[in-house]
């Protein structure tokens, strides 16, 4: 297979992956998130517990897999965004490790203090992702400060709380909306009674929130950001290093593509529309409409980003020039070319058992399915 | 092979663990009554 | 880049890995104990197996947690501490890491909410099915993540790019076929069913010691004792290969492991024990066996076995050669291809070149001084692996004993009589983890100074951190990691107390009242 069009395929595949990490991962995240809100009593609690208990661990793996795919695919930006935005990674990891723990341990012991502890730990290692992952979002688009040195070793020069600036934040308050939403809308296909309306009611407020948000974000991105423009020739069939080429800071720039390519405006149309639709569906009570609307708005949030980049995956403020894009920062082709036939033929195996694991647990928890089988469930 | 000779060993060790098994249930154990 | 940073990042790998490494080899082994227990359940239809495997299941499930939790962290550790190693080996180290994702972590991950929660919704036999397969995956984890491994410690199928600075995979099936992996793979599972065993022997051998739950106590030594037997026996077998693979490919390792200084007389002795002595290059008060040792390494009479001084002899030059590799390196890089063919005959010696990182700024103005002192450094001490090494051998043995006799008496019918051998498996919980932990060491620390054999210095692999950034992380790694093991360990041992009757099924001794916790 041709360089180019391989390079082409694992910048849609990385999509994929993100997508597939956001829309599985993210509910059950959504559930953690709001796992102190809608659950007051212990039952109501264990109920929304139980109802992601079979398969968090599963979607999880998206994230794994998304982090092992990016290694693979584009070593130099797991290299460069992993180091460089360090305390956030540290951060991020330390509030991952409360997830498995979380789920599994608390309901082994019926002690309240104890119960009560690790619903904080579920809260904490289900929110702060999603909110990191928005705020490095964020600050991709703003330019990263590294640069490298003649034998392509990394110097990043920025600071953890330069990460937290406004524009920043205010992905990372989308993205845990979206993600908020998400689980909202999961738990109207599997809750009933009052669990079921709160859950209704928050996704209600969460869908429109973010749809609002994400709207403001994209005017602020139109009239208040600089985007990156590549002023040479790029040889995308060549083998290329990411030094090897000049690029420019341009005001707006980050809107050219939509001029360029005007079908990619699907990508925002979908995120304000799908965000928006998954709010309006939960207030008429229409959960598995909802939680699908979410799963697009999602989908056209994350295309929304990679798009307005294209091709660049990591802009450099610090010397442009030296920008990570999607032709340079790649592995060999022959590195990609194996792993894309990896990936067509475990993705869809995967897909299949996965949704088989779906079919088998289907149906709705309830409050006396979890009194009944109080010793086996989480 | 070693992936190979893996695949049989574990089966092997598997199939002794479970032959063990029925075998010693088949004529029970002192003072157990069924 | 600072001497405390790498430094930090090395004991924060070390310290992460090693603390995964505790619940690794327990899934690895459990997950097919349970396989066996169903499996009998599901041939007998008798109620006791499936209450095994449920119980059990339980311990596996809090073992599972955490090593999940802490695999996490590895994942992304590679690239938040190590990023110019992401960046000089990912175009081969990254595919084996994400194949793991796709084609096993899913399929244990996705199965083992299935095996924890479809009990009342599948068959049986679908059931045994998900067990299966959750086995299955584990294993293949396992097998990706050493191949990825195998790869750091002798690695093939690669070529040096001076283009984009990194290593490049030209050879996909000498990645996975490397004969590294291959035995590191099947020594590491083989290690992991070994704790396992020993792990449901020992809790059983304590329900009989209290004469607590007998029928369920007997027929899980039973299975552990069986599974036992033949995976400490693999296990050696295999360590034994492990050796002679060594001897091919990891000359240092070998020769460090047995503190061989000298290159003797073929065939070589075997020091059973001795102090090595790192400065005086001599191991004072040994005691050899001689011959031995060179058919471990060589399996043969007639083959050198190679001592340190030696080897560092071959390094030296090594490291010269890379000097002038690094030189040409600069140049291509700065576009005088006239040195390309020069280039292509010297640049297997530029990760030695790469060996003076940590002694000078410029390495084409390397010194005698400079040289020397990545000379002396170009082998770990040799004390730390020589021990280790014996530690986990002398364990192994130990244990093939002890299933030996623990075997013959539950085919004697009576594993509750000699109380003796249950006290002995009993305190013998702790080995197999000392031996993992171990036999990590020696494979790991015996490879520094490299990161990746003799490609890329540990040194140079490390990311361009602060030192506050890793005062951070690893205060916030020891301080979760210390919490999340005490929690983990009373768990663990509050369930394994109460047995089965934790399953409430109103059978078990605790419940009917026929004896007390
Ligand atoms: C896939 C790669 C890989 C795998 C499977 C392991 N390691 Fe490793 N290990 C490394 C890759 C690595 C590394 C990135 O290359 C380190 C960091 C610094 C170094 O020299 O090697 C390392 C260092 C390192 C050290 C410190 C050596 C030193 O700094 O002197 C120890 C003790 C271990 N590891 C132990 C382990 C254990 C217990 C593992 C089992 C889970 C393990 N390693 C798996
Ligand atoms: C440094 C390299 C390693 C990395 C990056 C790594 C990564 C991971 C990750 C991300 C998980 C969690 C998967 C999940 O969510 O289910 C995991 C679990 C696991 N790892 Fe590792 N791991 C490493 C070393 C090892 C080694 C050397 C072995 C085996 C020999 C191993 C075997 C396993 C197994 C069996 C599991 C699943 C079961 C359990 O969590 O207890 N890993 N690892
Ligand atoms: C008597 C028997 C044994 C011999 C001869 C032996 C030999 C070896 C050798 C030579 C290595 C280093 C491989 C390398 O660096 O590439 C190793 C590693 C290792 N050993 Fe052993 N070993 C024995 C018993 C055990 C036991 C009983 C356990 C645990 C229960 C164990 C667990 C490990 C582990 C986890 C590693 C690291 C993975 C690897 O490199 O394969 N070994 N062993």
């Amino acid at each position: 297979m041709e360089y180019e069009l391989l390079k082409v395929i694992w910048w849609v595949l990385v999509g994929v992956l993100l997508i597939g990490f956001a829309v599985a991962d993210g509910f059950d995240m959504g559930v953690g998130a709001l796992l102190r809100i809608i659950g007051r009593t212990d039952n109501e609690r264990r109920v929304l517990i139980n109802t992601v208990a079979p398969h968090w661990d599963g979607n999880q793996v998206w994230l794994i897999t998304a982090g092992g795919a990016l290694f693979a695919a584009w070593p130099i930006v797991y290299a460069v965004s992993f180091s460089g935005f360090y305390i956030a990674m540290i951060l991020t990891l330390a509030a991952l490790w409360f997830r498995p723990v979380g789920f599994d341990y608390r309901s082994k012991l019926d002690n309240k203090k104890w119960r009560s502890n690790w619903d904080w730990g579920l809260t904490f290692g289900s929110a702060v992702p999603p909110v990191i992952f928005g705020v490095a979002f964020g600050n991709l688009l703003l330019g990263v400060p590294f640069q490298f040195d003649d034998i392509l070793r990394i110097e990043y020069t920025g600071s953890f709380f330069a990460l937290l600036n406004p524009f920043a934040l205010l992905a990372g308050i989308i993205s845990l909306l979206m993600i908020v939403t998400q689980g909202g809308t999961y738990l109207q296909m599997k809750t009933e009674k009052q669990l079921l309306a709160r859950a209704e009611g928050i996704s209600t407020l969460t869908g429109i929130a973010a749809a609002v948000l994400f709207m403001l974000a994209g005017v602020w991105l139109w009239l208040g950001l600089d985007g990156y423009v590549v002023t040479s020739q790029i040889a995308t069939n060549e083998t290329l290093s990411p030094v090897m080429k000049t690029v420019e800071v341009g005001e707006g720039a980050w809107l050219n593509n939509y001029s360029k390519y005007p079908w990619m405006i699907i990508a925002p149309v979908l995120g304000i529309a799908g965000l928006l639709g998954a709010g309006l569906l939960s207030f008429a009570k229409r959960g598995a409409l909802a939680f699908v609307s979410n799963s697009l708005g999602i989908a056209g949030v994350i295309m929304t980003a990679g798009f307005s980049m294209f091709p660049f995956l990591m802009p450099s403020s610090s010397n442009p020039s030296m920008s990570l894009t999607m032709w340079d920062a790649v592995s060999s082709q022959n590195t990609l070319f194996i792993m894309f036939c990896v990936a067509m033929i475990f993705v869809p195996i995967v897909l299949g058992y996965t949704a088989w694991t779906y079919w088998v647990m289907r149906g709705r928890i309830t409050e006396k399915h979890i009194e009944d089988n109080s010793n086996s469930l989480y | 092979m070693w992936y190979f000779a893996w695949i049989l060993g574990v089966l092997l060790a598997c199939s002794f663990g479970i032959i063990n098994a029925m075998w010693l249930d088949l004529n029970g154990y002192e003072g157990e009554d069924e | 880049m600072s001497e405390l940073v790498v430094e930090l990042s090395r004991w924060q790998f070390a310290l992460t890995a090693m603390y995964h490494f505790l619940f690794v080899p327990l899934t690895l082994g459990l997950v097919f104990i349970l396989a066996i227990m169903e499996s009998t359940y599901v041939m007998t239809g008798k109620e006791i197996y499936r209450d095994m495997t449920k119980f059990w299941g339980k311990l596996f499930g809090i073992n599972f947690a955490l090593g999940v939790t802490t695999g996490i962290t590895m994942e992304f550790q590679f690239g938040t501490n190590w990023s110019y190693y992401s960046h000089y080996v990912g175009d081969i180290f990254g595919a084996p890491l994400a194949i793991e994702a796709l084609m096993a972590f899913f399929l244990e991950s996705t199965l083992v909410g299935m095996f924890f929660f479809s009990w009342d919704r599948l068959s049986k036999v679908k059931h045994l099915m998900v067990t299966w397969l959750m086995a299955l995956g584990t294993n293949l984890s396992a097998m990706w993540i050493l191949i990825a491994n195998g790869w750091m410690q002798h690695p093939v199928g690669a070529e040096f790019n001076y283009e984009t600075m990194r290593m490049e995979l030209v050879d996909f099936g000498a990645l996975i076929f490397n004969p590294v992996a291959q035995v590191k793979f099947v020594h590491t599972v083989s290690a992991g069913y070994v704790t396992a065993a020993m792990f449901v022997l020992a809790i059983s051998s304590w329900y009989l010691l209290k004469k607590r739950d007998l029928p369920f106590a007997r027929r899980s030594f039973a299975i552990a004792a069986a599974f036992g037997l033949l995976s400490s026996l693999s296990v050696i077998v295999l360590g034994d290969e492990s050796g002679y693979e060594l001897g091919d490919v990891q000359q240092v390792k070998l020769a460090a492991v047995e503190a061989e200084w000298e290159t003797h007389e073929p065939p070589a002795s075997f020091t059973v024990i001795g102090f090595p002595d790192q400065e005086a290059e001599v191991t004072n008060f040994a005691l050899k066996i001689p011959g031995v040792m060179g058919l471990i390494a060589t399996r043969s009479l007639d083959e050198e076995v190679t001592g340190l001084k030696d080897l560092k002899e071959i390094h030296r030059q090594r490291i010269i050669n890379g000097i002038y590799a690094y030189t040409l390196l600069e140049k291509l890089r700065a576009g005088d291809l006239t040195v390309k063919p020069e280039f292509e005959k010297v640049k297997d010696d530029l990760g030695y070149g790469l060996l003076l990182t940590p002694y000078t700024e410029d390495i084409t103005q390397a010194t005698q001084e400079h040289i020397e002192l990545a000379t002396q450094n170009s082998i770990p001490q040799v004390a730390p692996l020589f021990w280790s090494f014996r530690i986990m051998v002398g364990i192994g043995f130990f244990m093939l004993i002890l299933f030996a006799v623990a075997f013959y008496y539950n085919a004697k019918r009576t594993p509750e009589k000699p109380t003796w051998l249950l006290k002995t498996a009993l305190y013998s919980l702790p080995l197999p983890w000392i031996a993992c932990e171990a036999g990590w060491f020696v494979a790991e620390y015996g490879r520094q100074p490299w990161a990746v054999g003799e490609l890329l210095p540990t040194h140079i692999a490390a990311s361009n951190l602060a030192v506050s950034d890793l005062i951070v992380s690893m205060t916030v790694i020891t301080v979760l990691y210390a919490v999340f093991i005490a929690v983990e360990v009373w768990l663990m041992q509050h369930f394994a107390r109460k047995g089965p009757s934790t399953l409430k099924t109103g059978k078990y001794d605790l419940e009917t009242g026929k004896s007390e916790a």
